[in-house]
């Protein structure tokens, strides 16, 4: 499973127009800010690149938990940022009292132990707690996987992945292309030399 | 919680899951033969089964096909008395909806058979898990029930299991010769329930098994393991190793920033592939084995990269004129350009950067 050109593409072009804006800035950063500052840019092209999605919205909801980021995302994604920081129809929280969310799910697992483990230890109820704290677990890592059931998790998570794996490359990639010109830059004489035997071969 | 019984029965039944995948194609082809075949049944007349298959029938062809839990057969067989209280004229039907079939392919469930399942599509076996329409006999779904009780145990569900597709199969030869029924009896797996709520808690498990196969495809090293823990554990693994890497690659980019000319960049782009989009078509260029786009055959995205640089060479003059103006290289229009580039030429620039600088071995027009 790959991540889509268009994706790539969208990426990259956001990406790169990222840096144009802020590379003025760049200058007068410590590597720390220029680090998280460069982060932030990448996080923002993929998300805006891959479009609405749960975690897309996730991500860019805790982006946006800092004001200074806020006006960053804003300028950056321009119309889309209203869009896409409206809540969609999923994601609405029922407000539920705690104490009876909590009876209720002690009755349940006490329901279900009494069905189906009448007798003794079972091995799936170790199973169930295994993977629930594995659930949780990549509940925190996927952004705004918190309110997300079983399927959507999974679907969400699948997602991210391949966007995460296609950001790494995309960087990597970029990584190259910039250090690589940083050394022809650096190499400037032996530039048309090198343009001769580009040509001549 | 739904998920987390989910997950827990699908821990230990996963590999038994696994190994009964070819059984299910069959009868899905039969399923769908048999929809399409059949375009007049009659209106459903009541049973949650039915509101059920109404509902959505993707998740009915797969209630075919779910391996049974020991702990649901134990549930179901507490439960199933009640479910004899259906009368004689119940009868589950398929909505005659010829798109029914598209429907079925679609459920990924077939996502990972969907080839094999596809491909032999459409054979024309009437064979159906279905009793005679004349069946004074008892309908088929105190089957289940006749069977012995056995005691929710997992082995003896896979031996059920086992058994249980070669019966159906015999009974639906046997049937093959009958004309088409006015409904289908669907007949649940030996030994497991064909309560609603289990059904459905069964079609919720099919769909989480599947994106469970689909992110073990993605995450490197995960096709062997069985078992769902293990797996979320790989995935989460790799989403942290991702994360991290991303931020790493980050750090890098913040020590090259400063030093980056944009514009300098630019000319050097321009400088770059001017010469060679003049020279183009001759030969082939020996690129990086890492390749930009998804491309599976990178033999073949060389020659494609090409050609798309040769249409693009008038694009290349209007930027490098754009450079020689001394425009305000941080402005869009000059982002613009560079993006142009690099997408019309499906990022040979970049390519070529890899290939002849970070690795040394530059082998191009030949």
């Amino acid at each position: 499973m790959q991540a889509t050109k268009s994706f790539e593409r969208a990426f990259l072009r956001q990406l790169l127009r990222v840096f144009r804006l802020s590379a003025v800035s760049y200058k007068s950063m410590s590597l720390q800010e220029r680090k998280s500052a460069i982060k932030l840019s990448a996080d923002v092209a993929m998300a805006s690149a891959r479009g609405s999605r749960k975690w897309t919205r996730g991500l860019i909801a805790k982006l946006s938990e800092e004001d200074e980021h806020r006006s960053f995302l804003r300028l950056i994604l321009g119309t889309e940022y209203e869009r896409l920081t409206k809540p969609c129809h999923g994601s609405w929280k029922i407000p539920r009292s705690k104490k009876i969310v909590r009876r209720s799910l002690r009755v349940c697992s006490r329901r279900k132990n009494n069905l189906r483990a009448p007798h003794g230890f079972k091995s799936s109820v170790l199973a169930r707690t295994l993977v629930e704290k594995r659930t949780h677990a990549l509940k925190r890592l996927v952004p705004g996987g918190e309110s997300l059931d079983g399927y959507s998790l999974l679907d969400e998570a699948l997602d991210y992945v391949i966007s995460l794996r296609a950001q790494a490359d995309l960087m990597q990639k970029l990584l190259t292309t910039f250090e690589a010109s940083k050394l022809s830059a650096l190499s400037k004489c032996t530039l048309p030399e090198r343009k001769a035997s580009f040509v001549g071969k | 919680m739904g998920s987390a019984g989910s997950y827990g029965v699908g821990t230990g039944n996963s590999g038994a899951y696994m190994t009964e995948i070819a059984e299910p194609i069959r009868f899905e082809e039969e399923i769908r033969s048999l929809i399409q075949a059949r375009f007049d049944a009659p209106p459903v007349s009541g049973g949650s089964f039915t509101a059920l298959l109404g509902l959505s029938a993707n998740q009915a062809v797969g209630l075919l096909h779910e391996p049974g839990a020991g702990e649901v057969s134990a549930s179901a067989a507490a439960s199933s008395p009640t479910g004899l209280g259906h009368p004689l004229g119940w009868s589950p039907t398929f909505p005659s909806n010829a798109g029914l079939a598209e429907r079925a392919a679609s459920f990924p469930v077939f996502a990972a058979a969907d080839s094999p399942a596809s491909s032999s599509g459409g054979r024309p076996s009437p064979q159906l898990k279905a009793e005679p329409s004349d069946s004074d006999s008892s309908p088929p779904l105190p089957v289940p029930i006749d069977k012995p009780r056995r005691p929710a145990k997992r082995k003896d569900c896979e031996k059920q299991k086992a058994k249980g597709p070669a019966k159906k199969l015999k009974t639906a030869e046997e049937h093959t010769e009958d004309d088409q029924l006015p409904y289908v009896h669907v007949r649940a797996r030996r030994g497991q329930a064909t309560d609603s709520h289990s059904l459905a808690e069964r079609a919720r498990r099919e769909k989480i098994n599947a994106r469970m196969k689909l992110l073990q495809e993605l995450v490197p090293g995960c096709s062997k393991i069985t078992g769902t823990a293990l797996v979320l554990d790989e995935i989460i693994n790799h989403v942290q190793s991702l994360q991290r890497q991303v931020e790493f690659l980050s750090m890098r980019l913040a020590a090259v920033t400063p030093r980056i000319d944009f514009g300098g960049l630019d000319s050097f782009l321009m400088a770059e592939c001017g010469p060679l989009a003049a020279s183009n078509g001759r030969g082939e260029v020996a690129l990086d084995p890492v390749s930009w786009s998804s491309d599976p055959a990178p033999g073949t995205g060389q020659r494609t990269d090409l050609r798309p640089s040769q249409q693009s060479s008038t694009a290349w003059v209007y930027p490098y004129g754009l450079i020689n103006h001394g425009t305000s290289l941080f402005g869009y229009g000059a982002a613009n350009s560079v993006c142009m580039i690099l997408f019309n030429s499906s990022y040979p620039v970049l390519y070529k950067f890899s290939c002849s600088y970070s690795n040394n071995n530059f082998d191009l027009c030949s």
